[in-house]
């Protein structure tokens, strides 16, 4: 497959990616456009026969990690936080167990999610995942396990929730 | 899996990371067998891999499907070549000479004029710092020059880098001494001069991040202040006397503190 294609082929991952990480979806496009935009111009320096997807991640983190540093002043208060603004999930799976799913995720530091979303929901191997995120296994790992823990205190001890934990959940 | 040293027949029970990399089947045949085993018999163990993998589900489902609803397309700037680059700088290079030349003549007759730039950043922190302390008599430094030594070293360790004051003494003032202050991007230091009159001059100090080596000149009522930069240093020597006579000592600082005024003498 051509290079461009190639690139094109991975952007509706790269976009839920992008959407779960920072949950705006604007935000997420405009992202995901940059990523392109500069996969496609640096194409060179893609290694062929390495992993594709992880260097697009690689790029899209580096992005969005300068651009969260431009907007930090932009302070995000509980209000107007994005994760408020998307829509309610859909009805696959108890939607207020989503709601809390979602407003946890949006508690972790930015590490602790990317980690959590790469290998949860965008399936990346702890290997992909370390290139992807450029750190060794053992820090996948760790962090990994580190945001599942997090994750799991604040669903069943979230001050905002009162009935019982994360259980009616179904694979969709 | 590691063994317990006293008991080698009763395996470690998994830590967290074994259980979570069980979650994603990221562990070894072997290993996933004993996580396996494990579980069995620790409900806690057991309870917790269950929350991570519903939690890994509803993460899915919370995220959906790729994102494919939206036109895969994306906008790609092409890239100008490089003659077509050169060509328009080569045009901005000739019409600002032009320009230079047109304006250059009507310019120096008008002080403050056109080409005139806006004073740096530093040069004004430098004035503003300078009508600030110099009327100041019981205190208008923190470290006095009897202790100049101590100064020096105090003021490098601050801005990271050694400093040296240049001495005016041909010029009839003597260091009073210095204090630190916060300038731009990081510290400032400001060493005040005196002479027998009780004039004082100011040499204000600073990292810049921009390299340039232009010599400029920046007045404020009867302020005037000379400031230029040096290898990423700042630096503004301010005082009320005639411009002339700061000029010729502000080249002389220049030249003391290894910059070179023969550029823009």
């Amino acid at each position: 497959m051509k290079f461009e294609a190639e690139v094109i082929s991975w952007l509706p991952q790269l976009r839920r990616y992008a959407r779960a990480l920072t949950g705006d979806s604007a935000w997420a496009d405009d992202l995901v456009q940059d990523t392109a935009e500069r996969a496609l111009a640096r194409w060179a320096a893609f290694r062929p026969n390495s992993n594709l997807r992880a260097w697009l991640l690689t790029i899209l983190r580096h992005l969005y990690i300068d651009q969260l540093r431009a907007r930090r002043e932009i302070t995000v208060d509980e209000e107007s936080a994005p994760w408020r603004n998307l829509e309610a999930p859909a009805g696959v799976v108890d939607g207020l167990v989503l709601r809390d799913l979602q407003r946890a995720l949006y508690c972790l530091p930015l590490e602790q999610r990317e980690v959590l979303l790469l290998v949860c929901v965008e399936e990346l191997t702890y290997q992909e995942a370390s290139v992807a995120l450029s750190v060794p296994v053992g820090t996948v790992m760790s962090r990994l396990s580190r945001a599942r823990e997090h994750m799991r205190v604040l669903l069943t001890e979230g001050p905002t929730r009162k009935s019982a934990p994360l259980k009616v959940v179904r694979n969709p | 899996m590691s063994h317990d040293d006293h008991d080698p027949a009763v395996p470690k029970p998994p830590d967290l990371q074994a259980l979570s990399a069980f979650v994603d089947d990221e562990l070894p045949d072997e290993a996933h067998a004993a996580v396996l085993e494990h579980l069995v018999q620790d409900p806690n163990a057991a309870a917790r891999v269950a929350d991570w993998r519903a939690q890994k589900s509803a993460l899915k489902a919370l995220c959906g499907a790729p994102v494919a609803d939206e036109p895969s397309f994306i906008v790609v700037r092409a890239p100008v070549p490089w003659w077509r680059r050169a060509g328009l700088a080569a045009c901005w290079l000739v019409a600002g000479a032009g320009l230079a030349l047109v304006l250059g003549p009507l310019a120096s007759r008008l002080p403050g004029g056109l080409l005139d730039h806006d004073p740096v950043g530093f040069a004004k922190r430098a004035d503003i710092a300078y009508a600030v302390y110099t009327p100041e008599q019981r205190h208008p430094v923190e470290v006095a020059a009897s202790e100049e030594k101590h100064l020096v070293s105090w003021l490098s360790k601050r801005l990271n880098r050694p400093l040296s004051i240049p001495s005016l003494q041909e010029y009839g003032y003597s260091l009073v001494g210095g204090r630190l202050l916060p300038g731009e991007a990081g510290p400032a230091a400001q060493f005040m001069y005196e002479n027998p009159d009780g004039a004082r001059l100011t040499l204000y100090v600073t990292d810049i991040p921009d390299n340039e080596t232009a010599f400029r000149l920046f007045r404020d009522g009867n302020r005037r202040t000379f400031y230029w930069v040096s290898d990423h240093m700042g630096y503004a020597l301010s005082g009320p006397i005639s411009e002339g006579k700061l000029r010729e000592i502000a080249i002389d600082v220049c030249g003391d503190l290894g910059g070179k005024p023969e550029s823009w003498q």
